[in-house]
């Protein structure tokens, strides 16, 4: 069984070293090795017929490797005084006396979100996360949304149970802007 | 009389605790007694420090007496802090609901069954030609229209009831759940779970004591409890022990108090945590494959 396979192995490699120059044949055979199959590869064997490896426990190297792997939590964002794209962190949260508390996604996002539906003919925007006085919130977003419609009145619905507002229409940026100077 | 009032005097001194000056008859009187005075340990204070999970307020993170479980009256044994993201969530009461109604349906398999037009016996032939009776026309007696004929669109047995709710619904669930009940002083926590007696009586009179809830649910990291409390619980059906792995909303609700084990409010907390916190949370939360890690 074991010389068939290595028979099988030698002829496999042989197809590719009679075709082909021999500077081709270089690449290739290192090509063919890395294309290799299970059945084509050669068995592991014991460890005193390959070359002599040093193990090194904890490398310093080691930081390069682990800086490329994925994240597991998400980090802290890194404290800077301004960030290029108008993210601010939470500031609220230290604020003695609020009446509603507006928490931040788990990725520090403001949650402002816009539901679209009907091919995109109707626009809401959500609001969600909310805790406290719900509805002192929603007075204070409607007369910031009414003032973004040049005084229209805005429809809006409150779900005190699930702490969500939304508001007809696309108030998103300006919704999101308003929270975030307040500090939320 | 004298020895009497010695004896009280120097229980209440602390250090004086363990070195009453006794006579014989009060020897043998407290030689075997129900309940022993423990030697005077240190408070067991459990300030946590999340160091991955910061929260936003530390001042939010709620701090709970650690109480005994070795003597049926009321002891604090110390202080442990809770991490606000799951003791002190906003009360979901429709995250809540959903839950248990998922809790309840998803095993749920219905074995009504009716029978269809096919299935009902005879009517196989026209029961009167097509034309020239005056009737209307029909082609078998057993048809949903007649009387005594199939059911359209009835139940077919069995029918499955399974869906799963989305994971970070069942997250939020458990933390809304702990918070609700912490909020609402069903929340007790305990250092261990080592209890000094086989007898169910002693769990009766501690729940009446300490005016613990009828039912009470033990959760504890492990899944092996120590005999005696296996013993004593297995007598009650109010009183429930549980894994950590194994809570759920349901059984939160059903059971008046919960009692958790320091070591089981550290993996809870360590677990919800993580799931709250992970960055792969949209591949997690994508559709549900059955059978498919």
């Amino acid at each position: 069984m074991a010389s068939i396979k290595n028979l099988l192995q030698l002829c496999k490699g042989t197809q590719y070293f009679l075709q082909f120059s021999n500077n081709q044949k270089c690449l290739l055979s290192l090509a063919a090795v890395r294309q290799s199959s299970y059945l084509s590869s050669p068995p592991v064997a014991p460890r005193e017929e390959y070359p002599e490896v040093e193990i090194v426990q904890n490398a310093p190297e080691w930081k390069y490797v682990e800086r490329l792997m994925p994240q597991k939590i998400i980090p802290k964002p890194i404290e800077k005084p301004e960030y290029p794209s108008g993210w601010k962190p939470q500031t609220a949260a230290s604020l003695p006396d609020l009446k509603y508390f507006v928490a931040r996604t788990k990725n520090h996002m403001v949650p402002v979100y816009l539901h679209t539906t009907f091919r995109g003919q109707r626009r809401i925007t959500v609001i969600r996360r909310i805790q406290g006085d719900i509805w002192e919130l929603e007075r204070e977003l409607r007369v910031v949304v009414e003032k973004a419609r040049n005084g229209k009145l805005c429809a809006s619905r409150v779900n005190e149970m699930s702490g969500q507002i939304h508001f007809h229409g696309d108030y998103v940026d300006v919704i999101r802007e308003y929270l975030k100077e307040k500090g939320f | 009389m004298l020895n009497l009032l010695n004896k009280s005097k120097s229980i209440l001194i602390p250090a004086l605790r363990n070195t009453t000056v006794r006579s014989t008859h009060d020897a043998v009187k407290e030689a075997t007694p129900l309940v022993e005075v423990a030697a005077p340990t240190p408070p067991l204070i459990l300030p946590q420090n999340w160091s991955q999970y910061e929260p936003v307020n530390r001042s939010l993170a709620r701090q709970v007496w650690i109480e005994n479980i070795d003597a049926i009256p009321e002891r604090k044994l110390g202080l442990i802090e809770l991490h606000p993201d799951v003791f002190a969530t906003q009360p979901r009461v429709d995250v809540i609901q959903e839950n248990v109604e998922w809790q309840r349906k998803y095993r749920y398999v219905s074995f009504a069954h009716t029978k269809t037009r096919a299935e009902v016996r005879g009517g196989g032939r026209k029961p009167w030609p097509q034309k020239g009776m005056g009737r209307a026309r029909h082609g078998s007696i057993r048809s949903p229209l007649f009387r005594g004929g199939g059911v359209a669109h009835g139940p077919r047995s069995p029918t499955t009831h399974f869906y799963m709710l989305p994971f970070f619904k069942r997250v939020m669930g458990l933390t809304a759940t702990l918070s609700v009940k912490l909020a609402q002083d069903d929340l007790h926590i305990i250092d261990s779970v080592d209890v000094p007696t086989r007898d169910p009586e002693f769990f009766k009179e501690l729940i009446k004591e300490r005016n613990w809830g009828p039912s009470v649910l033990i959760v504890d990291k492990d899944d092996i409890f120590p005999e005696n409390i296996c013993y004593a619980t297995d007598a009650l059906g109010y009183v429930n022990l549980m894994p950590s792995y194994g809570l759920n909303i349901y059984s939160m609700l059903k059971h008046d108090t919960l009692v958790l084990t320091v070591n089981a409010v550290k993996h809870i907390e360590e677990r919800l945590l993580y799931q709250m916190n992970r960055t792969d949370a949209t591949a997690k939360g994508g559709k549900f494959k059955l059978d498919q890690v």
